[in-house]
């Protein structure tokens, strides 16, 4: 229970970690430029596909654990 | 609601001040530590880094002359308060008695911080308005985030996570009022940011009133 | 139940539209961008999403125009491929209004793509010692622009800088409304909590809070995305960046509120308690960022709804269905987390 509300930072830092290369790869600008930025496009979709898919293997896990523990009982 | 015990009240918190004059001092004393810090830290301050500076100053005074407001009586004794009186009148009365203490707080840190890095108030008539809406509103937001605060164990950290963000839009303003002050915008229509600051002042007390009671209940 | 069915139907409908219908076709830029009154010179026109070689009945129409009144009509054109032009101009001797130098608008008609603009697309200076073509000035004139084509079936407007990235309106915008639907949701609860302290009302405020926060923490690193490559840096104090995190920190203080105390019943109280205020202190920020930074977002003014005016008609047909899908796409998710909790506090013997 303690460490619950860490979790919730860590996945915020998580999810800033996962698109800084995005915000900062001046390298691969080229990449997210060419072709009209579409890759802007993509790269929004894939990080909040990501991100939801992450939060919902987050709650299946506590759910796992949850039936463990009724079952326990 | 009984106005007339608002002034008991308010004479409480002065009497207890004075008992424990230890606090107060402690708190002048890290407003001057923070001054001279300021000082040695940087010798030459520039008006937008002063201006800066003395919000930051007042900001962490402010937040640690208010945070021993609930924690500084006993368990039993608010138990007793509860029962005496309207806990809106014994909010309104600390709220009226950390304005006070913040404003010579702050005139204490203007003075200290003048007198070692200058005075570039240009408006000195804004800027002390500026300063009381400031007192206003700090104590406001900070008397009701201490009154949460204090009921947890690690109220100290909890009161800087807590007030942060209800703090912002009045820093804000505040900051950006008192550069108009030190001349470093021209504005005229500052009027629009005192009354923003003004309104800020009104909602939060408002919901100071009506959430209070929830906060006192046990 | 029939509104997760209508999130995911509205969903893949947003991605189906939202990445399949095509930019109107546009002008990037044109080369040279400046040109002498009184000079004969050859403009080269890059364009985007264009077809000049398509072929059609009507031919492709070029001009360089000023205002409603003047414009200059190409004497002479050449389609090198479909997104390159080069069109010839006889620049008057005299500007279309007395000054050191006017900008000309770019506009190209396609009977089938559709017109296509450049606002500023040549700056034009004047020649006080112009010899030649002297007595043209009636050019300016002689060829308004007129019975522009529209192109037919669904697209969304091309901007320059913005691009293809337009289309993040249907999935980085709806993300700050589902934060705002959410956040709105659990203020609610947090007031039934403190109306009527039962576990339930406390549940759904947290569950929607954390799914709030789950949002705000997608919105904010796609805003931050997109901002780099149209606005060139991710961060700029903007209204909406500073609300949502400053609304994210309130967040993440109120779960950490939560845990701080040993009795479930004074926790859940004063959180309830700590999110009304900070919410409602949310507030006056709207009113007092756009004073001190402009906002780069469109509908600024500190409007927190996207401006009509940025919004055509097709955009519109996918914006609002991105809205209702993603909101409802939250709901579904913080019900989830109702509903584990309600597990969870039932194990524990907490209800």
């Amino acid at each position: 229970m303690k460490i619950y509300h860490s979790r919730i930072i860590i996945t915020f830092i998580l999810l800033l970690a996962i698109s800084l290369p995005a915000v900062y790869a001046e390298g691969n600008r080229d990449f997210m430029r060419e072709t009209g930025k579409i890759n802007v496009v993509v790269a929004v979709i894939l990080l909040i596909f990501l991100g939801i898919v992450w939060y919902l293997i987050r709650l299946e896990r506590k759910l796992t654990k949850l039936e463990h523990q009724t079952k326990d009982d | 609601m009984n106005w007339k015990s608002l002034f008991p009240l308010l004479r409480k918190e002065f009497i207890l001040e004075f008992r424990q004059r230890y606090a107060i001092s402690g708190i002048v004393l890290y407003v001057f530590s923070m001054v001279f810090v300021v000082y040695i830290a940087s010798i030459r301050v520039s008006p937008p880094v002063w201006n800066v500076l003395f919000w930051l100053i007042v900001l962490f005074a402010s937040i640690n002359a208010v945070v021993k407001s609930f924690v500084q009586e006993s368990g039993t004794r608010q138990l007793y308060y509860y029962q005496l009186a309207d806990p809106v009148l014994l909010v309104l009365a600390k709220i009226l008695y950390n304005t006070l203490l913040l404003l010579v707080l702050s005139t204490l840190a203007f003075g200290a911080y003048s007198l070692v890095a200058g005075n570039p108030v240009k408006d000195h008539f804004l800027f002390a308005l500026v300063v009381l809406l400031g007192s206003m509103g700090f104590s406001i937001a900070f008397t009701f985030i201490a009154s949460i605060a204090a009921k947890a164990n690690n109220s100290a950290t909890l009161m800087a996570i807590l007030s942060f963000p209800v703090i912002l839009p009045i820093l804000l303003t505040l900051v950006r009022l008192s550069s108009i002050a030190l001349g470093l915008i021209q504005d005229t229509a500052y009027m629009r940011d005192i009354i923003n600051l003004l309104a800020i002042d009104t909602i939060l007390i408002a919901l100071t009133f009506v959430l209070f009671p929830y906060i006192w209940k046990d | 139940m029939w509104w997760k069915a209508l999130s995911i139907v509205l969903i893949i409908y947003t991605i189906l539209a939202g990445m399949l219908v095509p930019l109107k076709s546009g002008i990037q830029r044109t080369e040279p961008a400046f040109a002498k009154a009184g000079a004969d010179q050859t403009i080269r026109f890059y364009g985007y999403n264009t077809f000049f070689q398509k072929a059609s009945d009507t031919p492709v129409r070029v001009w360089l125009y000023y205002d409603d009144r003047h414009a200059l009509a190409a004497s002479d054109f050449q389609v090198l491929n479909d997104t390159i032009l080069e069109a010839r101009f006889r620049f008057p001797g005299q500007l279309p209004e007395k000054k050191e130098s006017v900008s000309l608008n770019a506009l190209i008609d396609h009977p089938v793509a559709g017109a296509a603009l450049l606002p500023a697309a040549v700056y034009l200076s004047s020649n006080p010692d112009s010899t030649g073509n002297t007595g043209l000035d009636s050019a300016w004139t002689a060829n308004p622009v007129e019975q522009l084509h529209v192109q037919s079936g669904f697209s969304f407007p091309y901007q320059n800088v913005i691009y293809e990235s337009i289309r993040n309106t249907y999935f980085h915008v709806p993300m700050w409304f589902v934060l705002l639907f959410l956040f709105t949701a659990s203020v609610w609860y947090s007031i039934q909590y403190l109306r009527n302290p039962e576990p339930e009302n406390d549940r759904r405020a947290a569950a929607f809070a954390e799914t709030g926060l789950l949002f705000g923490a997608l919105g904010l690193p796609t805003g931050m995305i997109w901002a780099k490559y149209t606005w060139g840096q991710p961060w700029s104090n903007d209204i909406k960046q500073l609300m949502t995190a400053v609304a994210l920190l309130i967040y993440l203080a109120y779960f950490i509120l939560r845990r701080s105390f040993d009795e479930y019943e004074k926790g859940a109280r004063l959180a309830a308690v700590y999110n009304i205020f900070s919410f409602a202190s949310l507030i006056p920020l709207l009113y007092i960022v756009p004073r001190m930074f402009a906002s780069l977002h469109p509908g600024a003014t500190g409007n927190p709804a996207f401006g009509s005016q940025d919004l055509d008609n097709t955009m519109r047909a996918v914006f609002y269905p991105a809205i209702i899908g993603w909101t409802l796409f939250g709901f579904w998710i913080a019900q989830l987390r109702i509903r584990y909790q309600r597990l969870y506090d039932k194990a524990l013997g907490l209800d």
